[in-house]
Order: C-alpha cells, then sequence, then structure tokens
C-alpha cells in the first residue's frame, strides 16, 4: 500500500500543495483528477522522489519510502523524455539496467513489452525516427520494463491512438490485478470512470474529494428520474423540488414512493431510477464548490 | 549501506556505459579517432620523409685508393660497398644499375647523379683516402699516417638565448602536445554540457533520477566521455610514440619527449575532471540548447587561453611567464605537458602545478555537482550561478 500523507510545498510566493493525502491499496487503480494547476504533478513527482516536500511523507508498505524500493515503482513523468538518438529496444533496456535488472533481464523483458506494443520491426531504430506516437509506446514501455511494483503515471493517455489507450488501459488493469498499486491522473474522465477503482480530486493544493467510484456517485446530491406516458402535467401533483428534462421528470428532496403510485396511476412508468451523476459531473460540481 | 554500495557504483557505470556505446561507438566518432591517428602517424613520419628513404647506396670502388675509401665509406655508413678489379668494370656496374655509383680512376660515375648527403660523404672519404694514399706513397708507415689524420671532430655546443629559444624540433613537439591537448579537452566539454541539456530539454532527466542520483548521472558522463577521450588520446600519444620509433626519429627528439608525451595523458586526466565537472554544472543551468553556448562561454574562454598561452610559452620556455602560466591553474593543464616538452623543468614546480590542479579540480567536481544536483530539474529561463547555489537541493 502506498501512503502519501500530508504533503506541504510552496514555490516562491505560491502554494502548491496544502496537506495533500492519498493512498493506493494493493490492486487498487486509483484516478487522480484536478484542473491544470490544482498540484497533481507537484504530488506526483514528490512521491517519485524528483521533488522535495516541504512536509509530509511518504509512506510504503507502513514504512518511509526508500531509494531501493522506488526503484522499482514505474513511473512516467508528464512531459514525456526519451534519448533522441539511441535505439528503441537498447532504450527500454538501458531503463530496465537502471531499475536493477541485469543485462539479460532487461534485454528479455524490453522485447516482450515492444513486441505487445506492435514495435518489434522498430527496435533498432532511433527513437527519434519513430512517430509521435509510437515514441509514446515507448514512453510506456520504459515505465513498465522493470514490472514495477507500483505504477505513478502522470497523464499516461494524453497523446495516445484509441489502440495505444487500449494498451496501456489493459496494461494498468494488469499491473493492478498482480497487486500493485496504481495512481494515474487524466483529464479524460470517461477513462477514469472506466479504469478506476477509486477517484481523489485535488484542487488548489487540497483534496476536495475522494473515495470508491461507487462512494463519490452515492454521495452525490441525487435526482430522481421518471418517465411515464402521459398526457397530463404532473408536475404540481410531486411533492418537493420538481423540474422538467425533456419530457422526463426531475425530483429532488421528494418521496419516492408517493411519487412512484402518482406516476403509475397517471399512465406507464417507462423510467423510475436515481440519477448517476458521472465523474465529470461530480468533478465539475466539487470544483466549483 | 553496504547492501546499497554495487548498485551505486552500478548506476555510475550504466551512465558510462551508455555513454560510451552511444557516442564513443558512433559513426562519427570513430571516423575521427581514425581520421585524427592517420594525421599524428603522418606528422610524426614526416621529418624522416623529408629526409629521403634511409637504405644504404649502392656503391663500387676500383682503382688504388679502393681499400682506403672502403674503410672510411664503412666507418660512415650508409653504403653498400662493392669492389671491381678495373674502372670498365665499374663503370659497366653502374651502367647495369646493380650500383648506383662508382669511384674510379679519380672519377665518381652515375646515371643521373646522387644525392648532396651521399656526395659530400663519398667526396670527404675520397679526400682522406687520396691523402693516405699519398702519403703511404711518399714513405710513411701506416701508424704514422693514422696519427697525422686523427682529427677530434668538432663539438656542437648550443648556447640558449634569453628565455631558452627551442630547435624547431622542439618546438614542433611542444605545438603537438598542446593542440592535442586543447582538442582532447574542447571536445568533451562540449559534448557533456550537450548531454546535459539534452536530457534535461528532454525531461529525461526526471525518469532517470527516479532510479539514480543526481551525482551517479553526471560522473557516469564525465567518466564516459572521458573515457572515450582517454582512448582517443592513448591511440594518438601511441602512434605518434610508435610512428616516431619506427621510422628512428625518437632517439634524435630532445631527451624527455616521449615521458613528456606519457605524462601528458596524466596532465589530461586532471584538467579534464576540472574542465568536465564544470561543464556539467553550468550546462544544467539552462533547459535549451541554444542556450548551453552562453553558460559555456567561461569555460571555453579560459580553455583558449590556456592553448593560447601555452603557444606563447613555446618561444620562452624559461620565462617568467612560462613558469607562472604553468603552475595556475587551470592553465597549467595544457601549459605544463607543453612546456616539460621543449625544456627541462624543476620538479618542485611539476609538482606544484600537478597538486594546484588537483586542488582545482576537486573544487570544480564540488561545485559542478552542487550546481547540478539543484538546477537539472528546473526549467525554463536560464538560471544565475548564485541562484542555484541559494536553492536547497
Amino acid at each position: 500500500m502506498l501512503e502519501i500523507k500530508d504533503l506541504h510545498k510552496r514555490f516562491g510566493d505560491t502554494v502548491a500543495l496544502d496537506g495533500v493525502s492519498l493512498s493506493a491499496e494493493a490492486g487498487e487503480v486509483v484516478g487522480f483528477v484536478g484542473a491544470n494547476g490544482a498540484g497533481k504533478t507537484t504530488t506526483m513527482r514528490i512521491a517519485m522522489g524528483v521533488l522535495a516536500a516541504d512536509s509530509g511523507q511518504i509512506v510504503y508498505d507502513g514504512a518511509p519510502l526508500g531509494v531501493e524500493q522506488r526503484r522499482r515503482f514505474g513511473y512516467m513523468p508528464s512531459e514525456r523524455g526519451l534519448y533522441p538518438k539511441m535505439k528503441t529496444g537498447e532504450q527500454v533496456a538501458y531503463f530496465g539496467e537502471l531499475h536493477g535488472m541485469t543485462k539479460a533481464e532487461a534485454k528479455r523483458s524490453a522485447a516482450e513489452l515492444l513486441e505487445q506494443l506492435s514495435l518489434t520491426e522498430r527496435i533498432g531504430d532511433f527513437v527519434q525516427d519513430l512517430s509521435l506516437g509510437n515514441q509514446q509506446r515507448v514512453q510506456l514501455a520504459v515505465s513498465l520494463v522493470h514490472d514495477p511494483e507500483v505504477l505513478i503515471l502522470d497523464e499516461p493517455f494524453s497523446g495516445l491512438d484509441p489502440i495505444a489507450v487500449d494498451v496501456m488501459g489493459t496494461a494498468l488493469r494488469d499491473r493492478a490485478a498482480a497487486g500493485a498499486p496504481v495512481i494515474f491522473s487524466s483529464h479524460q474522465l470517461d477513462l477514469i470512470e472506466r479504469l478506476c477503482d477509486s477517484v481523489v480530486i485535488i484542487g488548489n493544493g487540497r483534496i476536495i474529494a475522494s473515495g470508491s467510484v461507487e462512494e463519490l456517485k452515492a454521495k452525490e446530491v441525487k435526482q430522481l428520474r421518471i418517465s411515464v406516458e402521459t398526457d397530463e402535467d404532473l408536475t404540481a401533483r410531486f411533492s418537493g423540488t420538481v423540474t422538467r428534462d425533456g419530457d422526463d421528470y426531475l425530483i429532488e428532496d421528494g418521496d419516492d414512493q408517493e411519487a412512484l403510485r402518482i406516476a403509475a396511476a397517471a399512465g406507464r412508468v417507462t423510467r423510475f431510477a436515481y440519477d448517476q451523476p458521472t465523474i465529470a459531473e461530480i468533478f465539475r460540481e466539487a470544483v466549483t464548490r | 549501506m553496504t547492501q546499497n554500495e554495487p548498485s551505486k557504483m552500478r548506476g555510475l557505470m550504466l551512465v558510462a556505459g551508455r555513454e560510451i556505446r552511444v557516442r564513443g561507438l558512433s559513426k562519427s566518432n570513430v571516423i575521427s579517432l581514425v581520421v585524427t591517428v592517420v594525421i599524428v602517424g603522418v606528422l610524426a613520419a614526416l621529418p624522416s620523409l623529408i629526409g629521403g628513404d634511409d637504405s644504404d647506396t649502392k656503391i663500387g670502388l676500383s682503382g688504388d685508393t679502393a681499400p682506403a675509401m672502403q674503410a672510411q665509406l664503412d666507418a660512415m655508413g650508409g653504403f653498400d660497398i662493392t669492389l671491381f678489379d678495373t674502372a670498365d668494370e665499374a663503370e659497366r656496374a653502374v651502367e647495369d644499375e646493380t650500383v648506383e655509383a662508382a669511384v674510379a680512376d679519380g672519377s665518381l660515375y652515375s646515371l643521373d647523379g646522387i644525392g648532396n648527403e651521399d656526395e659530400t660523404k663519398i667526396d670527404a672519404a675520397w679526400q682522406t683516402a687520396s691523402v693516405q694514399t699519398n702519403l703511404s706513397n711518399a714513405g710513411l708507415s701506416d701508424q704514422q699516417i693514422g696519427e697525422a689524420l686523427t682529427v677530434q671532430p668538432l663539438e656542437f655546443v648550443t648556447l640558449e638565448s634569453e628565455g631558452g629559444v627551442s630547435s624547431t624540433l622542439d618546438y614542433f613537439t611542444g605545438l603537438i602536445i598542446s593542440i592535442i591537448m586543447f582538442m582532447m579537452l574542447m571536445t568533451p566539454v562540449q559534448y557533456i554540457a550537450m548531454g546535459v541539456v539534452e536530457e534535461k530539454s528532454s525531461r529525461i532527466v526526471e525518469i532517470l533520477l527516479t532510479s539514480l542520483k543526481p551525482w551517479q548521472l553526471l560522473g557516469g558522463k564525465v567518466i564516459g566521455l572521458g573515457v572515450i577521450s582517454l582512448v582517443n588520446l592513448v591511440a594518438m600519444v601511441a602512434v605518434g610514440l610508435g610512428v616516431s620509433a619506427a621510422t628512428g626519429m625518437l632517439s634524435d627528439l630532445p631527451p624527455g619527449t616521449a615521458g613528456a608525451a606519457v605524462s601528458s595523458i596524466g596532465w589530461w586526466l586532471i584538467a579534464f575532471a576540472l574542465f568536465g565537472t564544470l561543464a556539467g554544472g553550468v550546462g544544467s543551468l539552462v533547459s535549451r540548447q541554444e542556450e548551453s553556448g552562453s553558460v559555456l562561454t567561461p569555460l571555453i574562454m579560459s580553455l583558449t587561453l590556456s592553448y593560447l598561452g601555452a603557444i606563447f610559452l613555446l618561444n620562452a620556455p624559461t620565462s617568467t611567464f612560462a613558469e607562472v602560466l604553468s603552475i595556475v591553474p587551470p592553465f597549467s593543464g595544457i601549459a605544463m605537458p607543453t612546456r616539460m616538452a621543449i625544456t627541462e623543468v624543476p620538479a618542485w614546480q611539476i609538482g606544484l602545478s600537478a597538486l594546484l590542479l588537483a586542488l582545482a579540480a576537486a573544487g570544480a567536481l564540488a561545485l559542478g555537482s552542487q550546481l547540478y544536483k539543484r538546477s537539472v530539474l528546473y526549467t525554463g529561463s536560464r538560471m544565475k550561478i548564485s541562484e542555484a547555489l541559494r536553492r536547497a537541493a
């Protein structure tokens, strides 16, 4: 389990992080959401040790995170970087070795990953000769080559084509299924909703909402949506705050059982359900609060 | 702690290994090494090439003076002598080209003349042999003739003028050493700065620093480029000395030249540690390749000044200027091996110079790695050195 505890960080007069805490259990995929400049990248950089926090702690499996453990983490920074004048296969293997693999292990792992990413043919090409999309795939291979115990990925999906998005999504779920905590940030909220077990929303350096996807959805103000086949206007007859969304009735703070009886008496009820807010709506709601 | 030691060294070596693979084994580096080695080889062979070939001149002799001339020419060396019974036979041998020239009946036969040097020697031998023969005919004993002809050769004494102007050959050797030192410092220093900026501008440094410490990254880079340059330097010195030895030039060089050439590798190592780590440090201050020139300027200036100073020193190797320049770092890195090549330098000056240069290198190592550590992850506009040093690591 990876725990980020009460991080504070200032850049000059700007407060970047103001008590950020979040955690990822073994096998849990955590989506990290926030507007630009909210503090996602700073948090992840501190977790990866490339930036020092003013205060706060990173705890891994109950103990403060050390350098040796961190070498077994997989990291993808928001600003991608590869050696342009190094061959693809050689480069991925080099990073494997830096993370402590033997030369042979690193070479084999690099070859396997590049095959999964359909880059086997480009293994001997210089990275600078690859298309941007393929460079992104190499970047992914670099972060996965050493079979990391923990994944921290900053915007891993940005700039990926749909196929690569699928490959990346599968890779994240696979790592989680193998027991790795996974934290990634993204602006693509549909992906967060699809891939994550829990979501952390950050705004202006503070965590403003967090929890499992279900919890977050349940916590949000719910609207009862009723569709009923009738010519009659039932607005006045339902209790609570009633609004119309097309032909549907949206009811807040009303008695749902009473509303069902009224609707059923008026005509055939084709829909009777609480609206689930999307993560996007929760996010908008959270950051504007 | 001990558990981490091997992996610390491994990280350093992995970084160095990558530099050697990617830069050292690159086509451009291999080609430039081959070209440089060929140039050094040709330069080293040049004096003997100009001096002409060393093979013995085949010469025929006949007549009364023949035995005496043979003795003279053998003593001089450089001749392959055949004796003929008659002048006609000797003349025919010249026509057949079995010999290049023949001396018979007071004439020198040849097809199209012989070299100046050979001509002078043969003429001298002829004079001596004729005198010997004449004296013998006049009734002097061999011993009397020998005593009469024994002359001490002139002893050549070169007086050093003010400042100790050296011979052309010394000058040439010193010049080559200073040029090679300058090149071998300038190139890797620029590569180190470029490499640091490349990693910084491509942001790869952020991934690297999750598994490496800044000192491993900078140290590995300096070591890697150092090994590449060292291989180049050793190849040049070996080829230069090897060719000189093969062409017999080495013995004509001033004593200590070979030693100076070999010790220049040592001087290079210290000077490289100084300039290399500083280059890495200042390289990390900028985020874009275009800006690296501006931060490197002070380094390149001091390297160029060291080189120009060494060239100036060649004309006055024993002057006060030369002594100061070859002791004060960083100029001593190029100036001292250059000075050592052309004149004898007191041991205390060599020791002091090496000590000061090593101290400066240690200081540069500390400064360069601090700069690097504090600014390598900072992106944006160029960072001031003072600002970098104020920042928390």
